[in-house]
């Protein structure tokens, strides 16, 4: 099996020279699913043209657009953080979107302790949900790629429960729950996120638990024989990430829609997968590949307001993007 | 309580249908050494493109037709990556899961005009596909996979494929096409006899479960029809309480399916043995 993102660098090779390629690559995959979401929209008689305009329009074409932008940027980023320090890590933690909705849970009944306490209990409920699956695989030996997606499923039902249960307005108008007692500023999330990309940054490069990290992913038999305890370096990726998902979750909260309702997650643990395999599951890099799917989405966003479009085209993107990597991904190893 | 659930194990039968031809399906591609994580989006591609046929011709048998051409296209990009490509089989089934969710959803809103995939779609009068899943597909695929040479060699491409040299992807492809068959029939019936007429993302997870019954089931299908049966048996458990609707709140219900996966995932997961190539 070759892992679509490989890292090793052909022995010999100068480090920017590499590093060059491998953005090349991210944007040509970019610039190709665009390309290809214009030619679909052409297949249902939209014209290219008109609708490349929108997508581009609706998300950089004015301060108001690009501001759009940058607040759908901030759950990306952080979901696409998530999904690298796990993937790195070689653990499939697909679940981004079940943490992401505990995440902003456990921060709505926390807000009434400050923002701080709120965002601790999003990163921690998180932590737990991931490693619900963690445990399943160490004790029951159960993949984690299936329990983290039907966690994803349980997730959006508690959610569903709760918004018209016991979290329920209290005027008791609509299937969503009253403001949460704490805000951030509304870029507040956009500075956490940036840090928290940094801080991913300095985690797996800088210190000892990221090599430990990397090293496990890389070949955990190897990483055995140098003293490193695999399982448990499994269960700490797996928290990590899940708190960095349940992060994503509770600033969703706080700054931006200040309350919760059934469609609170909007794909954005789905998305955060695209978002890191774009930056080739480097930490730094997830800030520009965030910042272009954060376009794609409020882009998509507009097509729908104006040209009645659906959304869903900004999905159907982010496959083109994974699957345009795979392809540039194979060229690169036949030459 | 429990005459309830017997009044509705019918009903969990007909209900767990497109599950059970989904479990065959991925049983067969695993045993051939693949993960389709993408069976959800095969079954999600088929639902929608079953609709179409079936409105295109008012025929049902042509729908199921239609989904089985649905089912392929996404087998199709998914071969070309996984196998020929050699691309991780979890990755790429993650991007054809969003693929075909995000595909689905435009073509739903472009189409919704006069409502095509709601109004007057025709349904299934005769359930022909309720005892073909449950009896002639099982008994076919044990024979095809036990009992001929094509069907070892498959198996041995998810064991062993050096055995084999060259010839592993094509058995792979005849694995996934065949699944594509069985994801394109669960699919119809999910829009056609289940529903009338497609919705965004109705499959809801079942490929997902699907995979989970495959490794409860040991890879074998006798574990796949018993794993099927139970977890039709729990969801029928959840209609009756539904129905019954005392104290239990429905949102928390609908999270039933998911937990008893869980569960059936952890009660068994930690004795089996997978095919030894799978994933690889």
């Amino acid at each position: 099996m070759t892992p679509i993102v490989d890292r090793r660098r052909p022995a010999g090779a100068p480090l920017a020279e590499v590093r060059v390629k491998r953005a090349a690559y991210a944007v040509g995959a970019a610039l190709a699913a665009i390309l290809l979401l214009a030619l679909s929209g052409a297949a249902f008689g939209h014209s290219p043209k008109e609708l490349l305009a929108l997508l581009i329009g609706g998300s950089v074409g004015s301060p108001f657009a690009l501001q759009g932008t940058l607040l759908k940027s901030v759950p990306l980023l952080l979901t696409g953080l998530s999904v690298v320090l796990a993937f790195r890590a070689g653990v499939w933690n697909i679940g981004g979107e079940g943490q992401f909705i505990v995440g902003a849970l456990a921060a709505l009944v926390a807000s009434r302790y400050g923002a701080v306490a709120s965002l601790l209990a999003a990163m921690l409920a998180g932590a737990a949900w991931a490693s619900l699956a963690s445990l399943m695989r160490l004790w029951r030996n159960a993949p984690e790629v299936l329990t983290t997606i039907l966690l994803n499923f349980t997730a959006i039902h508690l959610l569903g429960w709760c918004v018209n249960g016991p979290l329920r307005e209290k005027a008791a108008m609509y299937p969503q729950t009253d403001l949460a007692a704490a805000t951030l500023p509304r870029y507040g999330g956009l500075a956490l996120a940036v840090l928290a990309a940094i801080g991913a940054w300095w985690l797996l490069y800088r210190t000892r638990e990221g090599l430990r990290l990397r090293a496990t992913g890389f070949n955990p038999d190897a990483a055995t024989w140098a003293g490193v305890n695999v399982r448990a370096q499994l269960v700490r990726a797996m928290a990590v990430s899940g708190a960095v998902a349940g992060l994503a979750g509770g600033i969703e909260l706080l700054a931006v829609t200040h309350r919760l309702f059934e469609r609170f997650a909007a794909g954005y643990g789905y998305s955060g997968i695209a978002v890191a395999l774009l930056a080739q599951l480097h930490p730094l890099a997830t800030l520009a590949s965030a910042f272009f799917f954060g376009a794609l989405v409020s882009g998509a966003g507009e097509l729908q307001r104006t040209a009645n479009i659906s959304a869903a085209v900004a999905t159907f993107g982010q496959a083109a993007v994974i699957l345009a990597l795979i392809g540039f991904e194979h060229v690169r190893r036949r030459t | 309580m429990f005459d309830a659930a017997l009044d509705v194990i019918p009903l969990a039968i007909v209900a767990a249908t497109p599950l059970l031809l989904a479990v065959q399906g991925e049983l067969v591609v695993q045993r051939s050494g693949i993960i389709n994580l993408g069976i959800e989006g095969m079954m999600l591609a088929a639902a929608m493109t079953s609709v179409l046929a079936a409105q295109a011709t008012k025929s049902v048998a042509i729908g199921f037709l239609g989904g089985i051409a649905g089912a392929a296209v996404i087998a199709l990009l998914f071969g070309l990556f996984a196998i020929a490509l050699k691309a991780d089989q979890i990755v790429t089934g993650t991007a054809i899961n969003l693929l075909a969710l995000g595909a689905t959803g435009f073509v739903y809103r472009e189409l919704q005009q006069g409502a095509i995939f709601v109004q007057s779609v025709p349904r299934l009068q005769r359930d022909f596909v309720l005892p073909l899943a449950w009896i002639a597909i099982p008994i076919v695929l044990a024979l095809f996979l036990w009992n001929t040479s094509t069907g070892l060699r498959l198996r041995a491409c998810g064991e062993n494929p050096e055995v084999l040299g060259a010839r592993v992807r094509s058995h792979r492809a005849l694995a996934l096409a065949i699944e594509a068959v069985l994801a394109g029939i669960a699919g119809a019936y999910l829009a056609l006899a289940l529903s009338s007429g497609f919705a965004e993302n109705m499959t809801a997870g079942r490929g997902f479960i699907a995979l989970s019954i495959v490794i409860f089931g040991r890879w074998k299908l006798k574990g796949a029809l018993l794993g099927t049966a139970i977890f039709g048996l729990a969801a029928a458990l959840q209609y009756a309480l539904q129905a019954s609707a005392r104290g239990v709140p429905f949102h928390l219900l609908l999270a039933v399916p998911y937990v008893v996966t869980l569960l059936i995932l952890c009660g068994v997961a930690g004795r089996v043995r997978a095919p030894e190539s799978l994933g690889k």
